[in-house]
């Protein structure tokens, strides 16, 4: 058994997996929880449309897909801000918007292009077991950055979460705390979406922090459970998609659900 | 009050530019396929997949149109049809698919296609389908799934009588121009069995009898035709994943067999290969299916028998054949 | 010339081609104690929106604390409690400590993170308002009146030198109100605290403010409650009888 286990983790794609998928977990679960308060859970999915229009808008113009999707969709993450401010939308019609706008702009482009060489929908599918080094070093850079502003502005994020208004009273720019918060998104969805797909992306902005939310009894509690919980799912997802031979991803965010049932039957039987 | 109807005039010249705009757009969408041609109409032919597509142009010369329902760059397994599609397919006199496995819309659109001269063609007419199973020769269990393995096309031999079942259909819709479609058949079976030739007289020298695809699993009758081990990373459709053992499995395998060859397909992102090729330091090689061709190699004029052509080559190195 | 903690002059906003404050004049110097009052709709909240920036008005001038409040810096110096009824999600996942320190993020520069003394600060706010024993709470979990106590204690924090107060007695106990108005005395008689504060409740901030501001769009009255009482214009405005109500309820209440 432990040879079994021994010889799993000998395997370059297996260490990979498990390192930068446990970044992007923190990074995604860590975002997730400001998000969902905010009423943005879903601009994970949405920002991820957004991305596969912005490759199509790369494949179109013969460049690399990724370095022209990251400045479209964080440009879109602050126009979804901007929708919400001016136009007077919740965030989830904002976030429709951008959604339908990205991929009707990739197959739109695909058609007008009279087809690409790659097929640009499979860019939606990243496969957690094929990521090479330099996304791991990317995965962890980008956690770092991601660590640095929360604890800088860790009070702020938290005064805009909680109250708008209020935080504005005290002074704090809540255009840029909020600007700083979509776009942090936009580029962990870009990057985690090459690396890990949509599926994966999506389920870990939302569902760790929901779980954490069940359980929590302080904000910091609230982060710290919504990590704890996404880098959980991904390690043993990862263990027991190969023990019982099955697909990683779509077990990493069945074991989500799980670790959310059992939070939710734990809150109400407290 | 004014305010009132300041706001509904308003209102009103918006929809109307909107009417417009939208009028201006539907228009300049149209029109583009739906000329009739001058003098004696061409037979107007839909085909699902490349070499169907491939085969009719050699059949057909240039007394039809053919076209490709697939957009080039596409991958087919997960093609649904969009109501322009099934537009295109009504108006054609004649519709050729690979067969109810590699395209089980097509039952779905026969009751909704209400065209009395479309004649259909299902080119899987009178070939043997095989089961998705890879030969249990060395493996603890076979990863069957009781799945029907639709790539016909890709044994030469059902490639021939594919041109048959299209050669019938063709001339069904053309009488008068049966010897000329007849000959053309004939000379393009007479290539096909060339390239099988070729591929038999590759095979019979070659140090190794197994490749490894780091992609859907589409060769097996190609394996089968030639007596070769075929082990596909998973099967489906090229968007599927494998599972972690399944990985292991294939790297084990390369070892096993002292492999140093991985092949991917065409088409998608090449990521299962990829990390094989960087874990084992196997050489990546290209194997085309042949389901669809990227707008690259449309332009090029690229054929069925020139894609074979390179699979043969790439095979060669893969196997160490003479 | 001491700087007025507040002012207005000809300030005017619209919505949409809609009139909501016209001609709004008024100072408020230190130690001030204003309850701003008014039916639904008067403008009330749009003035106080006005008056911290969030919107900028159509005409005219506001001052804070002598600046345009689009230049203004020195937010620790107000305290700001917001209309309950578009507050905050209610399942919050923050403790009442959590909250209650959210009040000091004016005070600090980057990386802003809370010292000894504000958690001393904080202490002291929460037992101020008599929430110590509910601290590790999450707020969500509280009653209004608690939720409240823990949204003063926020605005206090801070040791503001004006507060501004959206209806911060609805939903909230006798016993409660109470001991807030108290506080709010002490606050303004002792450490010179500027307040105003919205209500509904005419009578009572009769009782505690020293000037009244009845606003309905405009400024209907400006001035101490007894002037409100006794002025012939505010008989003709409100009616006899409404205006004998407002001014001896709170006399009622006291017996």
């Amino acid at each position: 058994m432990i040879m079994d286990i021994l010889d799993f983790l000998s395997h370059g794609f297996v260490q990979k997996a498990l390192i930068a998928g446990s970044f992007i977990a923190v990074l995604c679960s860590t975002l997730g929880v400001f998000l969902v308060l905010r009423r943005l859970s879903l601009i994970g999915d949405g920002l991820a449309h957004v991305t596969f229009g912005s490759i199509a808008v790369g494949l179109f113009f013969k460049s690399s897909p990724v370095y022209v999707a990251v400045p479209i969709v964080m440009l879109s993450s602050l126009g979804i801000l901007k929708l919400v401010e001016k136009a007077r939308l919740y965030g989830d019609a904002a976030i429709g918007i951008a959604s339908s706008l990205g991929i009707a702009a990739g197959v739109l482009l695909a058609s007008v292009a009279g087809g690409f060489n790659v097929d640009l929908f499979s860019y939606l599918f990243g496969n957690i077991l094929s990521i090479s080094i330099e996304e791991v070093i990317a995965s962890i850079v980008l956690s770092i950055i991601l660590i640095t502003v929360i604890f800088l502005f860790y009070q702020e994020l938290l005064s805009v979460t909680f109250d708008e208004e209020s935080a504005k009273a005290s002074g704090v720019n809540t255009k840029k705390i909020n600007s700083i918060l979509v776009l942090l998104t936009a580029l962990t969805v870009v990057l985690a979406m090459k690396m890990v797909g949509i599926m994966l992306v999506s389920a870990l902005l939302i569902i760790p922090s929901v779980t954490a939310l069940q359980m929590a009894r302080s904000f910091k509690s609230t982060m710290f459970i919504a990590a704890i919980t996404g880098v959980l799912s991904v390690l043993l997802g990862i263990c027991i998609s190969f023990a019982a031979d099955l697909p990683t991803g779509a077990t990493i965010v069945l074991l989500n659900i799980l670790f959310f049932i059992a939070a939710f039957i734990y809150k109400t039987l407290r | 009050m004014i305010k009132d109807i300041l706001k509904s005039r308003n209102l009103l010249s918006y929809l109307l530019v909107l009417a417009l705009f939208l009028t201006m757009i539907s228009m300049t969408g149209c029109g583009k396929k739906d000329h009739p041609t001058t003098g004696q109409k061409k037979l107007n032919i839909v085909t699902t997949l490349f070499p169907l597509y491939d085969f009719t142009r050699n059949i057909v010369g240039d007394n039809a149109q053919v076209t490709l329902l697939l957009p080039p760059g596409m991958e087919p397994h997960s093609f649904e049809p969009k109501p322009g599609d099934m537009l295109r397919i009504n108006n054609a006199d004649l519709f050729i698919y690979t067969g109810k496995f590699m395209e089980p819309w097509v039952e779905g659109i026969l009751k909704g296609l209400d065209s009395k001269k479309l004649v259909i063609v299902d080119t899987s007419r009178g070939i043997t389908l095989n089961e998705e199973k890879e030969d249990e020769k060395d493996q603890d269990h076979a990863h069957g799934h009781g799945k029907t393995d639709p790539h016909i096309w890709l044994d030469l031999s059902n490639a021939q009588k594919i041109v048959d079942n299209i050669l019938e259909g063709v001339i069904q819709k053309d009488v008068a121009n049966r010897d000329y479609y007849s000959k053309n058949a004939e000379t393009y079976k007479v290539n096909l069995n060339g390239m099988d030739a070729k591929y038999r007289e590759t095979f019979s020298t070659c140090k190794r009898r197994i490749f490894i695809h780091g992609g859907h699993f589409a060769f097996n009758y190609l394996a089968k035709r030639y007596n070769l081990q075929y082990i596909a990373a998973y099967h489906g459709s090229p968007d599927a994943e494998p599972t972690p053992k399944r990985l292991i499995e294939l790297k084990n395998m390369l070892k096993q067999y002292d492999i140093k060859y991985i092949y991917y397909e065409e088409l998608i992102l090449p990521r299962v290969s990829e990390v094989i090729s960087r874990e084992t330091g196997a050489t990546m090689l290209k194997l085309h299916g042949a389901h669809n061709v990227s707008k690259e190699d449309m332009d090029k004029g690229i054929t069925f028998l020139s894609l074979m052509e390179e699979n043969l080559k790439n095979l060669k190195v893969g196997l160490e054949c003479q | 010339m001491s700087v007025e903690v507040v002012s207005a002059d000809g300030l005017a906003f619209q919505y949409n081609a809609v009139d909501v404050l016209t001609d709004i004049s008024f100072d408020l110097s230190e130690g001030g104690y204003i309850g701003l009052v008014g039916p639904n709709g008067s403008g009330k909240t749009t003035l106080i929106k006005l008056l911290l920036g969030f919107y900028k008005p159509t005409n005219g001038i506001v001052k804070l604390f002598g600046f345009d409040p689009a230049d203004f810096q020195d937010w620790h110096k107000i305290g700001y409690l917001p209309q309950k009824i578009v507050s905050f999600n209610p399942n919050f996942p923050a403790t009442v400590k959590e909250i209650v320190a959210l009040g000091l993020v004016s005070r600090k520069k980057l990386p802003k993170r809370p010292g000894r003394a504000d958690k001393l600060a904080v202490g002291h706010a929460m037992e101020l308002m008599d929430i110590m024993d509910i601290k590790n709470e999450l707020i969500g979990e509280l009653s209004g009146g608690q939720q409240q106590r823990a949204l003063i204690a926020k605005a206090i924090v801070s040791e503001p030198e004006l507060l501004i107060l959206d209806e911060p007695t609805t939903a909230v106990d006798p016993e409660t109100r109470e001991k807030f108005f108290s506080l709010l005395k002490e606050l303004n008689g002792q450490k010179r605290v500027t307040i105003i504060i919205i209500t509904h409740d005419t009578g009572t901030i009769g009782k505690y403010a020293s000037k009244l501001l009845y606003l309905d769009k405009k400024i209907i009255f400006y001035g101490s409650f007894e002037a409100f009482c006794v002025s012939s214009e505010m008989s003709d405005y409100f009616g006899e009888y409404s205006q004998h109500l407002i001014c001896h309820r709170h006399d009622t209440a006291n017996n």
